[in-house]
């Protein structure tokens, strides 16, 4: 049965705000909120970002948190879902069948890092910033949402706008009623350093799209959106979406933006609108010299010389990470609901043969409009709002099968890798990537497949001997001289990146990190692949690890094809 | 020169984690990138750690790097000229 989905309510917390119309008059204002660190404890002074302007303890004051170790992340988080559904002037859940989907990377890494120093390295008593699951829960419980089913993307910076997605196909196949959707991510030393190692970081404001462009400021923030089915009088609709991968490199993007092509046409299709019924694009546009370049010829792929109004919020909010899909989503809804278009601030000078952001303009009616969110590991997303209701397909039509079920755990396996990989090409890989790796493709070799329609995977704490020889890094070395390939390596969706570049797999690409149920999460979704027609055959691994000392005792990859049943 | 290529070679393998290679692998012309080692924008920055680290000479971005990372006797050449370290 085909249903519409609505967004009936918006909460949002980032650099230009701590509400939705705070940030809605920033955007008016042209005030972008990116400055000098002042909350996170890091030596990088000298890089801008866009913090959001509330203490920890002032948002811990304004839910009634009292937890000594609560993270910026779940509170900011809380805060925003809190905002989300008074505005959908939800006030009672009970009867309803609720489930909070959300996007995180870094997770409660603010705090962890913070005890990680303190405390001289890993101990049982700091929470893992790696268990993203773990900080949806506390998000939760902040708002107080306890009990409510948690389900946590991690697919780096589209993360957000894919838990848009998901919490939109829970309505649709009515396994809820009322889904609170988005994403959010505290700053933290781990991922400025990171993208600091990768040389990303501009030292100025950063000036998406400009030919002067040096680089990204990083953001955090939260932002949450409330979605139901069939709603009258929604604030806008979900009209269409697509997740797609690049299947090019961890973290370089491919220059003609294969992904981004697919992510922006897939979602045209699946609203059923042409490149011309959109009147304006939030683009990913982080100012890096890769991204803009490459989300240009991914523009004029799509849209030919016809670009609509486009801008890239991100010179207001800071790149947010995780959470930007949801923040920007929310900026589009603002601006549908507001009759404007953001402007691109820092904007002067176009790329040779570029993209060209809108200056912004008032008094304009937007009836569809895109907002794109791409990720490391080329997972590129695009979802479409509408002022209208769309209606949205949820029917199953296919039979599932298991076609195969490979797992590994034992480290003398691990060199059956190189029938796979060269050792040139398993240089950066740590024992856990290489355990996912060999199951992965050991298995579509016993389903006779090359290729799966669809990739997904599911772990708790992902690279934990990674992350924490990169933390050990930061601490020894001052937040200096740090490792690039430590910090690329670390994110979890890598494994299923990994396996899209190798297999040349633009399709579906999903990786859930929710505790001891990231592997039910990434089932269901693979079921509803099949069923609905979306995929053939879809991979789904699995995998974790347990470090002691910081170094990997103890592993398990298992990876599982499901076919549409013949 | 020979002292500081071979230490440079040495450097490179453990730093990229290249498994199984020794010095002699390499040849000092040898192009590291594209058709030559296969190494990509990753390694280069790996490359720019390794002569701040151990010669005290930093890059200020990645395409810096490009004539200077040609191959190992670039790099020697550039170190020798402005290592202060």
């Amino acid at each position: 049965m085909a249903s519409s989905i609505g967004i009936t309510g918006i909460g949002i917390l980032c650099a230009i705000g701590n509400n939705a119309g705070e940030v809605r008059d920033a955007l008016l204002g042209k005030r972008s909120g990116i400055g000098t660190l002042r909350y996170l404890p890091s030596l990088h002074t000298e890089i801008p970002v866009g913090e959001i302007k509330l203490s920890t303890d002032e948002m811990k004051a304004m839910l009634g948190v009292e937890e000594p170790l609560a993270s910026r992340t779940a509170l900011m988080g809380a805060i925003a879902v809190k905002e989300a559904l008074a505005d959908a002037g939800i006030r009672d859940l009970s009867g309803k069948r609720v489930a909070l989907v959300s996007g995180t990377t870094v997770g409660v890494m603010d705090v962890t890092e913070v005890q990680f120093e303190k405390l001289g390295g890993m101990d049982p008593r700091i929470p893992r910033g790696n268990e993203c699951g773990k900080s949806t829960q506390d998000t939760a419980r902040y708002a107080g949402l306890e009990g409510v089913p948690c389900c946590t993307i991690s697919t780096a910076c589209s993360s957000a706008l894919n838990a848009l997605m998901i919490g939109a196909e829970m309505l649709l196949r009515d396994e809820v009623d009322l889904v609170v959707a988005g994403g959010t991510e505290g700053l933290s030393k781990f991922h400025l350093n990171g993208f600091n190692s990768l040389m990303i970081c501009d030292r100025e404001r950063c000036r998406p799209f400009d030919d002067t462009r040096a680089g990204l400021n990083l953001g955090e923030g939260a932002a949450y959106v409330v979605l139901e089915k069939d709603a009258p009088d929604a604030l806008a609709y979900i009209a269409g979406y697509a997740n797609r991968c690049d299947a090019f490199h961890q973290t370089a993007t491919s220059e003609g933006g294969d992904g981004a092509f697919l992510a922006m046409t897939g979602a045209l299709k699946h609203a059923g609108l042409t490149p011309g019924d959109i009147q304006y694009i939030n683009a990913h546009g982080t100012a890096t010299p890769d991204n803009d370049a490459s989300e240009s010829n991914a523009f004029r792929r799509v849209f030919g010389d016809s670009l609509p109004e486009m801008s890239s919020t991100k010179s207001y909010t800071g790149h947010t990470t995780s959470a930007s899909g949801s923040i920007e989503t929310v900026i589009c809804v603002l601006a549908m609901r507001g009759n404007f278009t953001p402007a691109s601030l820092g904007w002067s000078k176009p790329i040779p043969g570029g993209a060209i952001p809108t200056p912004g303009h008032t008094g304009v009616h937007l009836e569809n409009v895109m907002c794109n969110a791409f990720g490391f590991g080329g997972n590129d997303s695009s979802m479409i709002f509408s002022r209208q209701a769309h209606l949205l397909d949820g029917e199953d039509r296919f039979g599932i099968r298991e076609a195969a079920r490979v797992r590994i755990d034992k480290v003398e396996d691990l060199p059956g890798l190189h029938e796979f990989y060269t050792p040139m090409e398993t240089r950066r890989m740590c024992k856990l990537m290489k355990a996912a790796l060999l199951s992965a493709f050991r298995a579509l070799r016993a389903a006779g497949l090359e290729k799966p329609d669809a990739i997904l995977s599911a772990t708790s704490t992902g690279m934990l001997e990674t992350s924490t020889q990169f933390l050990s890094d930061i601490v020894a070395n001052q937040e200096q001289m740090l490792k690039p390939t430590l910090f690329m390596m670390c994110t979890h969706n890598t494994i299923a990146s990994a396996i899209a570049i190798r297999t040349k797999c633009h399709g579906y690409n999903c990786t859930y990190s929710q505790s001891e149920e990231s592997t039910f999460w990434a089932m269901r979704d693979a079921r509803r692949l099949i069923a609905s027609g979306e995929a053939d055959s879809v991979l789904v691994c699995s995998f974790d690890e347990v470090c002691t000392e910081g170094k990997t005792t103890e592993f398990f990859a298992e990876t599982v094809i499901l076919q549409q049943d013949a | 020169m020979e002292e500081l290529i071979n230490n440079l070679k040495l450097q490179i393998i453990d730093a990229l984690n290249l498994e199984g290679m020794t010095p002699e692998d390499i040849g000092n012309d040898d192009p590291l990138f594209g058709e030559g080692l296969g190494l990509d924008s990753i390694d280069a920055l790996e490359l720019i750690v390794i002569l701040d680290k151990f010669y005290g000479i930093k890059l200020a971005n990645a395409s810096e790097g490009k004539e200077v990372f040609k191959s190992v006797a670039t790099i020697a050449d550039y170190v020798a000229k402005h290592r202060t370290k």
